[in-house]
């Protein structure tokens, strides 16, 4: 993740950029990764051991628990009854060993197993894993070309125009995702029935789940290069395209998007993240299959193989992702390259 | 700049609203209902959206039963009129103690990996339910089952401790289906618990966690049960059984054909159905209604004028009818439902609304002061009642608004309720299950018939814990009652015991009821034989066919 | 979530000076009436709304918006107007709980990675990196699964979650402190590192967190009540507005203005949250 040119520390960056920092880092660039990917092995031992702790730390009895989810009538147990969940699960076990045997197991791949199936957690997490991505990557893209349009449209024109444009961005911006999420439900889905309500992995079923994380994400991406392209169509490149005698949109979209969109592609590894959250929340509002519906009844039910190994999991695609994102920006930000 | 802005927002925004508002108020187009002699269609696949899904596809819970009927024969099948007739044991009869009952079975049937349905696979299925394959077959078995065993091929006795009246009619339950031996013993649970086997009309052909089952028409069926409305292989090819947990989502993909049937409808959408020439169908389910009991070991209910106060404070009739928009059914009897076989409309009448009785009974009690909010005082203790109920799994958002009118109308009279939505990791956990923990509880069991009051009711002794037992009531009067119902085999003595159980628990006030669980399947008209199996409601599938 | 940074760019970079001054702004004015608004239903509700939010009248059940019910009924007849007002001071609290515990998480980050040595530094710093991209609402889930959902869990869970984002502010800002000119005079007259930094750095720091404090509430608030949403929160009869949106899903298709107001009010929050801690935000650049 590249932190310095994102918005929110604009201001430090400002005062600091004042300093030539830039020309450090082309030949530090493999020592870079390397801290990272060592950084990251420690946040990822950390998560895991945090993600034990979680399930040591679970209040009240997890062999009650499990048995009561599977009969589905709450009340206490005798120990015969609990004998041979113990057993499945090695609960009895020293604190130390169901340690060493759960870090172990996330080596070789091993997530634990559910208390609520009788499956591994990893199984459990693959089937759903990518449904949620499928959805997250249109949710991304929706939102860039959302964004594209938008921006492309409104930026840098009349002081109303900007204004609308400006206010669309944070008013979207700010839209709860579960209640735009029920709108659209409503409206495109109930009313007009233009989409199917039962969700499922067609085409027709994803517009729009994904169009409820792309909606936010857009206007939210939209307030950041709203400023940076308006800035680059101040620049000198520009005026001397017009002369040239490019028509106004061809100037945006292909000299002015490169640099106004930089703030978007920081975004990216974030925008990830966001996205994610989004999808928990909008799987559960169209009965999309995925680790977010997944995710929210193994919280309810308080099984935590699965929450952990969910998070483990995503913890890992993260540093891939960050690593990967770090690469990208480094390649395509003609600023720093020259400098 | 930011006048226009504001300005253009707020248009925007109440644009939108005035949108939303108008489009929802657009009535959805109603549907095409076939003409009455339209052809019977070969094949098809069935689109049914089915709320909850289960751990795993065998077990315990009703809504394993309910999915596991599709693909599991069970050795006897329930009329509508209680009366059990053959399915996979073609007949049986009962030695004169009441001891043993010898079932002959159909002879030929086969489960679907080849395996023989004879004597020894249905033995051993009896014994893995008591060991622990299903706990809720356990439950029923506990205290009667002794051992099963193969006197031949197609003859198995199965030994009792105790008579056990109606055992035949209990194993009409969805959780005795009849699972291959060979697939028990030489798969891993794991297996067992997504594709079981069993000799049913149709075969698990995949589970999309999160997503569906998928069935698939079993063509070599030969094992249907007598009531069934026709012979032979399903007509269907599939069943998409998929799960939608939100009532709305449901009633949506049933208007826009994307369902072909779904399972509970919520209840305010009833009438709108009904009203549109959808097939609804509605089942009151027997057994342990939707009810609340008191923890008869602490006060304030330890005293039973205060239980009784509380009752009469509460209009529970007008409470169910307006939440429930005529749709959920009513129940005073707080021990059985009206479905059930033995109902005691005397007990279900035993108390009305009388909010003079119970100020009469609270202050005779010596619960005579009010605080500043109302609630009534006595020696600096309020009169506080703990109610902690299932938020999400066993009660659902009608049954939560009925509990929060009830809390509204104890206030009237005094009572402070506090109503505590305990979530589903809390309720597994079994929190709030212990005496301690709360004052009221509310809950429901299904069950074919009044048999459930012995689990209920039945005292728990140290050796023997009844842990379902939620009013911590030990009453060996109400236990010989409910056993001697349980062991009379004439069935109208029978139930004239039952109803006498039922009738002391209401005298008593140990519980109280609110309404009856149902079961509700709405169905597209161009699919005709779906109905509901008349042991525990679920939907069932073998006849159904689609027309055109 | 996607009001996680408070990120609006200056507006005065378009505007010349003098139009600057003399413009009235009208988001601001909106948001601070609803700002007071908001307040005024926390903490005396009844006089924004006197019916009682739990009164159940089921002849009036699902009534759409009116003269009697500004915002209509729900389905046992409670005024929804009344429960949206009471259930302010909920929705509030928990919201400045969880930004008051984001920024204390983010204070104790941002400064240890700004101003410890150099290996700490890095690996806190790898912590607020990954941490503030890994999706908020799978931490927070993860927290709620440990501690059982709850309002208490709410505020810690969105609080925590949200935090690796302001830590990476509070981060920059004792950064550029640390870096300014001051500093370096300061050092240069011998005074001591404690007490530059006291007097210096951290006030510098912390003075524009007020204007992320402000919007941190808003994007709380919408993400706690996304937590009720799904039904891993404050439960009914709560009116706490996330709980009323989730409750009014059952009927959406017969009253839809129990779903649609509460997410508009807290839509209206947010904007009002955000607008505010940006006007604070450009007011204190301009000061500089």
């Amino acid at each position: 993740m590249t932190p310095t040119s994102s918005s929110e520390a604009r201001r430090a960056d400002r005062i600091t950029s004042v300093r030539p920092v830039a020309p450090r880092r082309s030949p530090r660039r493999s020592r870079r990764l390397a801290s990272n990917v060592v950084g990251a092995v420690v946040v990822l031992w950390g998560a895991a051991t945090a993600a034990f702790l979680a399930q040591m730390a679970l209040p009240g009895d997890r062999a009650t628990a499990i048995l009561n989810i599977r009969t589905g009538q709450a009340q206490e147990r005798t120990p015969d009854e609990l004998a041979p969940i113990v057993d499945a699960y090695g609960l009895d076990h020293p604190v130390l060993v169901q340690y060493l045997d759960y870090i172990g197991g996330l080596l070789r791949g091993d997530l634990g197993t559910s208390y609520q199936q009788f499956r591994p957690v990893w199984d459990l997490i693959g089937e759903q894993l990518g449904s949620t991505l499928v959805l997250t990557l249109t949710g991304i893209l929706l939102a860039w070309v959302l964004m594209i349009v938008w921006v492309t449209l409104t930026a840098g024109r009349g002081p109303r125009v900007r204004a609308l444009g400006s206010a669309v961005d944070t008013v979207t911006a700010a839209l709860p995702p579960y209640w735009l999420g029920i709108l659209l439900l409503l409206f495109f889905g109930l009313t007009l029935r233009w989409f199917p309500v039962m969700g499922g992995s067609g085409v027709n079923g994803i517009v729009l789940p994904a169009l409820t994380l792309a909606i936010p994400l857009a206007g939210f991406m939209g307030q950041s290069v709203r400023a940076e392209y308006e800035r680059a169509l101040d620049q000198p490149f520009v005026l001397s395209a017009r002369m040239r005698g490019m028509g106004d949109l061809g100037i945006r979209l292909r000299h002015v998007l490169r640099h106004g969109s930089i703030p978007a592609v920081t975004l990216t590894g974030w925008a990830l993240g966001a996205t994610v959250s989004g999808a928990v929340i909008v799987e559960q509002i169209y009965s999309r299959p995925g680790i977010g519906k997944t995710l929210v009844s193994a919280v309810g039910a308080q099984d935590l193989p699965v929450v952990t190994g969910i998070v483990v999991l995503v913890a890992v695609l993260y540093v891939v992702a960050n690593l990967l994102v770090d690469l990208v920006y480094t390649l395509t930000d003609p600023r720093l390259k020259t400098s | 700049m930011n006048a226009p802005r504001t300005r253009r927002t707020l248009a925007a925004t109440a644009a939108a609203a005035a949108l939303a508002l108008a489009l929802s108020a657009c009535n959805n187009g109603s549907v095409t209902v076939p003409s009455a002699d339209a052809e019977r269609v070969d094949g098809g696949t069935i689109v049914y959206a089915h709320q909850q899904e289960p751990q795993c596809l065998f077990g315990g819970w009703i809504e394993q039963a309910y999915i596991s009927y599709q693909f599991l024969d069970n050795l006897f099948s329930l009329t509508e009129d209680g009366e059990a007739v053959p399915w996979l044991a073609e007949d049986w009869t009962v030695s004169e103690d009441g001891l043993t009952y010898t079932l002959t079975l159909k002879d030929g049937v086969e489960f679907t990996d080849g395996t023989p349905v004879d004597a020894e696979a249905v033995a051993y299925n009896f014994d893995y339910w008591v060991a622990g394959g299903n706990s809720t077959a356990a439950v029923w078995l506990g205290g009667y089952y002794e051992s099963a065993e193969a006197v031949d091929d197609l003859t198995v006795a199965i030994h009792l401790s105790r008579p056990y009246p109606r055992f035949i009619e209990n194993l009409t339950q969805g959780y005795f289906g009849i699972q291959s031996q060979q697939a028990l013993e030489t798969r891993t649970d794991e297996e067992n618990c997504e594709q079981p086997i069993g000799s049913g009309a149709f075969v698990v052909q995949e589970w999309n966690r999160g997503e569906n089952v998928v069935l698939v028409r079993n063509d070599e069926y030969t094992s249907w049960p007598e009531n069934a409305e026709h012979t032979g292989p399903a007509y269907v090819e599939k069943v998409d059984w998929r799960f939608v947990a939100d009532g709305v989502t449901r009633v949506s993909a049933l208007h826009s054909g994307e369902a072909d049937a779904i399972y509970d409808i919520p209840a305010i959408e009833w009438d709108g159905l009904d009203g549109e020439q959808y097939e609804l169908h509605k089942y009151v389910t027997p057994g342990r209604p939707q009810q609340i009991s008191f923890n008869t070991t602490r006060a304030p209910f330890d005293d039973e004028n205060l239980r009784k106060a509380f009752i009469f404070s509460l209009d529970r009739e007008s409470i169910v009818d307006t939440i429930g928009h005529g749709v959920i059914p009513f129940e005073g009897n707080g021990g059985v439902s009206q479905a059930t076989p033995g109902y005691s409309q005397k007990a279900a009448d035993w108390y009305a609304e009388d909010i003079d009785e119970a100020n009469r009974l609270l202050d005779e009690a010596g619960w005579t002061d009010r605080n500043s909010d109302g609630y009534r005082t006595k020696e600096g203790k309020t009169l506080e009642v703990v109610f902690p109920y299932n938020a999400g799994t066993i009660i659902n958002a009608d049954g939560a608004s009925i509990f929060q009118a009830v809390q509204e109308q104890a206030k009237a009279t005094g009572f402070k309720v506090d109503l505590i939505p305990v979530p589903p990791s809390e309720t597994w956990a079994g929190t709030y299950s212990g005496p301690d923990s709360y004052d009221i509880s509310a809950g429901y069991w299904t069950s074919v018939n009044a048999g459930i009051l012995y689990i209920n009711w039945r005292p728990s002794t140290e050796d023997d814990p009844n842990y379902s037992n939620s009013a911590f009531y030990d009453s060996p009067e109400l236990e010989s009652l409910i056993l001697a119902a349980n062991s009379e085999s004439d069935v109208d003595a029978q139930n004239a015991l039952y109803g006498q159980a039922q009738e002391y628990i209401a005298e008593h006030a140990l519980s109280f009821g609110l309404y009856d669980r149902l079961s509700t399947l709405g169905v597209n008209p161009r699919l005709r034989g779906v109905w509901q199996e008349h042991a525990q409601g679920g939907p069932t599938f073998y006849d159904a066919y689609f027309v055109e | 979530m996607t009001t996680a940074l408070p990120r609006k760019p200056a507006h005065h970079e378009r505007t010349s000076p003098t139009r600057r001054r003399r413009r009235v702004s009208w988001s601001l004015i909106t948001a601070i009436v609803f700002a007071a608004l908001f307040a005024l239903a926390a903490i005396a509700p009844g006089v924004l709304a006197t019916d009682d939010p739990t009164a159940q009248n089921f002849a009036d059940a699902l009534q759409s918006p009116s003269l009697t019910h500004w915002f209509g009924t729900d389905e046992a007849g409670r005024d929804l107007y009344s429960r949206i007002v009471h259930g302010t001071r909920e929705s509030l609290l928990i919201g400045i709980g969880a930004a008051g515990i984001a920024l204390v998480a983010a204070l104790v980050l941002g400064s240890v990675a700004a101003l410890a040595d150099r290996v700490t530094a890095s690996i806190v710093n790898r912590i607020i990196e990954v941490a503030f991209a890994f999706p908020s609402l799978l931490l927070a889930l993860l927290l709620v699964s440990i501690l059982g959902p709850s309002p208490w869990t709410q505020v810690v869970a969105v609080g925590v979650s949200t935090a690796p984002g302001y830590a990476r502010m509070v981060r920059g800002q004792i950064l550029s402190a640390k870096n300014a000119g001051y500093v370096e005079a300061a050092r240069a007259l011998g005074h001591g590192w404690w007490r530059i930094l006291g007097r210096h750095v951290l006030p510098n720091a912390i003075r524009p967190l007020v204007a992320v404090f402000t919007m941190a509430i808003g994007q709380s608030i919408v993400w706690a009540s996304g937590l009720s949403f799904l039904g891993l929160g404050v439960a009914p009869p709560s009116s706490e507005w996330g709980a009323l949106l989730d409750a009014g899903r059952a009927s959406i298709l017969q009253a839809p203005w129990l779903t649609f107001i509460p997410g508009l009010v807290i839509l209206v929050l947010a904007l009002t949250a955000t607008t505010i801690g940006t006007h604070i935000q450009n007011s204190l650049e301009k000061g500089r």
